[in-house]
């Protein structure tokens, strides 16, 4: 279940977004690119609605930016560190230095939902937030929100 | 502070992230502090991990981190907090120890859900506050009333030829001593009945805290002798205080107390603070404007009863009037002290001949208008009265027919706004018929009846004065039923 929804190359840390809508055409240009969504445009103007409903800046540096598209092909998470911080409406004001980005499609099945619900709880953990925060390869990243998922659905 | 029961609902727009964050969030934050604490999450998913409504009962406080409309019946009467699911995510534990401190029960009226307040929105606040008030006085008006009433009839002391001849108990005789004793619990319940009432409608604005402040408060302001006037300012000064205390309380439980002293807070710091403040404010500041009122209204009428001693019906409509407004407050009991000592002073300087009857006369006409007006007005449109309102007319045409006019003040704290001017009306009515005729009134009670048990001296035996007081009756009546609604 895990492995079609996240691999290691759906983690990138080439964003040079300097701004909360660069880095939303980042992904959603990323999300493309990776085969996740159809059409990068529908799938940035997505995102861009649901950060209107309220921020996904979320703390330390950390957004979550998700929505629900029928744009999307099949239901991921990516990754995201930017090089820049990006000021993001976040809870505690801090600028964002990672995205967790989810795609949802329409009409998504449970499974693939109880894997994003269980990213979304894991993101309150301050001990996973911060190792990922604090590492810059890629491979660690990828084995520290396996290992989480992995450990939750069990 | 363990072991408390929390449970919640998180939902956002979405249902993918923030509903999730902030269940785990609060979730944490409560099993950190050792609560037991359930999330039921609503999402994209579908409801998860659902609150049994066991659990729902169970708990201490429902936090709902929601940013969508759910389903609230749930939490009738459940004590509930909502905030947005970011506030639970940025701040869980701020938001449990608020839930725990401050959520309101849910469903009464007034509460707020999804923006849509609950019951009455319109006539809410200050009717809601006074009806409130009301439903805990009435007990007492009744039974400490009709014991009075009781009393009242045997306090009548008669000559041989049966005629009146001194308003008193007999303590001589053992039924004497207990008429006085009775006489005197009556009285007591109608000293207890305002600071009662003054209690409850504060309670009703501002909860527990401000219960003490207000009952201290409208006993003060309703006792002659702290305020230095010559008579109490009744219920209109007692629904003053139960304001004042009331919108005071709920300031100063705004104010962000330091941790180490909010448990005092509710016992002891609002408590006294309103109570110190109500008091000064009764006794410096309502005191002389009731003394001042008191002795303007006098002055007035002795200049009345001056100028216009030859149009009796002048007088008795004002004096009438001024019974009919306060029932017991200090414009009833000016007419009533002015009555009296008209009727004294005339007497001691002209003896009975030359005695000026005239303002006495209007009082006791006009003194059972109101608690009479109130009960035919029950008889006659029964659709416009409560099953309790009908319990409380009854009763007051038990006081009413002895003389105590009391029995009014639940009306006429209920909805001053149409039962004032319909007493004030009938009394003027009742006090200007009884002295435009020529009706003297020397002793007994208040009341149709007077004319039976009392001495009154009229044009023709009986009807005159019965005709004088029931035409006050049931124009009081009469207004009280066009202008009353319907009750559903």
């Amino acid at each position: 279940m895990m492995d079609n929804m996240f691999s290691l190359d759906n983690i990138t840390f080439n964003s040079d977004a300097t701004t909360k809508d660069e880095a939303l055409k980042f992904i959603g240009h990323f999300a493309q690119e990776r085969e996740i969504v159809k059409s990068e445009k529908a799938f940035y103007k997505g995102l861009k609605k649901r950060e209107k409903e309220v921020t996904t800046g979320f703390k330390d540096g950390i957004a979550i930016p998700h929505c629900k598209n029928k744009t999307v092909l099949n239901p991921s998470v990516m990754v995201v560190k930017f090089t820049n911080p990006i000021e993001w409406e976040s809870m505690d004001g801090k600028p964002v230095k990672l995205a967790f980005s989810l795609a949802i499609p329409e009409g998504e099945n449970q499974q693939h939902l109880k894997v994003l619900s269980t990213i979304s709880r894991a993101l309150i953990d301050d001990a996973f937030t911060s190792a990922i925060l604090n590492t810059n390869d890629k491979e660690e990243i990828y084995n520290l929100i396996k290992e989480k998922i992995v450990m939750e659905d069990n | 502070m363990t072991n408390k029961k929390i449970v919640g609902v998180t939902a956002c727009s979405a249902g993918i992230a923030h509903t999730y964050m902030a269940a785990e969030s609060l979730e944490k934050a409560g099993e950190e502090k050792g609560y037991d604490i359930k999330i039921e999450t609503q999402g994209s998913i579908g409801v998860e991990n659902a609150l049994t409504q066991e659990e729902i009962e169970q708990a201490d406080v429902v936090i709902l981190a929601v940013e969508i409309n759910i389903d609230m019946s749930r939490f009738f009467g459940k004590r509930v907090l909502r905030v947005r699911a970011s506030e639970a995510m940025k701040n869980a534990q701020g938001v449990i120890e608020t839930a725990l401190e401050k959520a309101e029960p849910y469903g009464e009226k007034g509460t707020k859900a999804g923006g849509v307040k609950m019951g009455k929105t319109e006539e809410g606040g200050f009717f809601q506050h006074i009806m409130a008030g009301i439903s805990y006085m009435i007990p007492m008006v009744i039974a400490s009333g009709l014991i009075l009433a009781i009393a009242n009839v045997a306090a009548f002391q008669r000559d041989a030829a049966g005629r009146i001849v001194n308003w008193g108990f007999d303590d001589s005789t053992i039924f004497g001593e207990l008429m006085s004793n009775l006489f005197s619990v009556g009285q007591v319940g109608f000293t207890l009945m305002i600071p009662l009432f003054a209690g409850f409608v504060a309670n009703s604005i501002a909860g527990k805290p401000a219960i003490a402040a207000a009952m201290i408060g409208a006993y003060i302001a309703n006792d002659a002798e702290m305020l230095g006037a010559d008579a109490g300012g009744g219920f209109l000064a007692a629904i003053l205080v139960a304001f004042l205390v009331g919108y005071l309380v709920r300031l100063l439980k705004k104010i962000p107390y330091p941790k180490l002293i909010q448990p005092i807070v509710p016992i002891m710091l609002i408590p006294l603070v309103s109570t110190l403040f109500i008091s000064i404010i009764v006794i410096y500041v309502l005191g002389n404007p009731i003394a001042g009122l008191m002795s303007s209204l006098y002055e007035g009428l002795t200049v009345l009863s001056e100028n216009y001693a030859a149009a009796p019906v002048i007088i008795g409509v004002v004096i009438g009037a001024m019974v009919g407004f306060d029932l017991g407050g200090p414009v009833n009991k000016t007419a009533l002290i002015f009555g009296t000592a008209v009727f004294t002073d005339t007497v001691t300087k002209y003896g009975i001949e030359g005695a000026n009857f005239v303002p006495q006369t209007a009082t006791q006409a006009a003194i059972s208008v109101a608690p009479l007006g109130i009960w035919l007005a029950s008889i006659i449109f029964k659709k416009k009265f409560s099953a309790t309102e009908k319990v409380s007319a009854n009763s007051a045409f038990g006081m009413g027919i002895v003389g105590v006019t009391e029995g009014a003040i639940p009306f006429a704290a209920q909805d001053p706004v149409r039962m004032i001017p319909a007493f004030v009306a009938g009394s003027a009515v009742a006090g200007g018929l009884a002295t435009g005729l020529g009706t003297k009134f020397y002793g007994g009670i208040g009341s149709p009846l007077g004319t039976f048990i009392g001495y009154i001296e009229q044009p023709i035996p009986f009807v005159t004065w019965i005709f004088s007081v029931m035409t006050g009756v049931l124009v009081t009546a009469l207004i009280i039923g066009f202008t009353k609604k319907r009750v559903d």
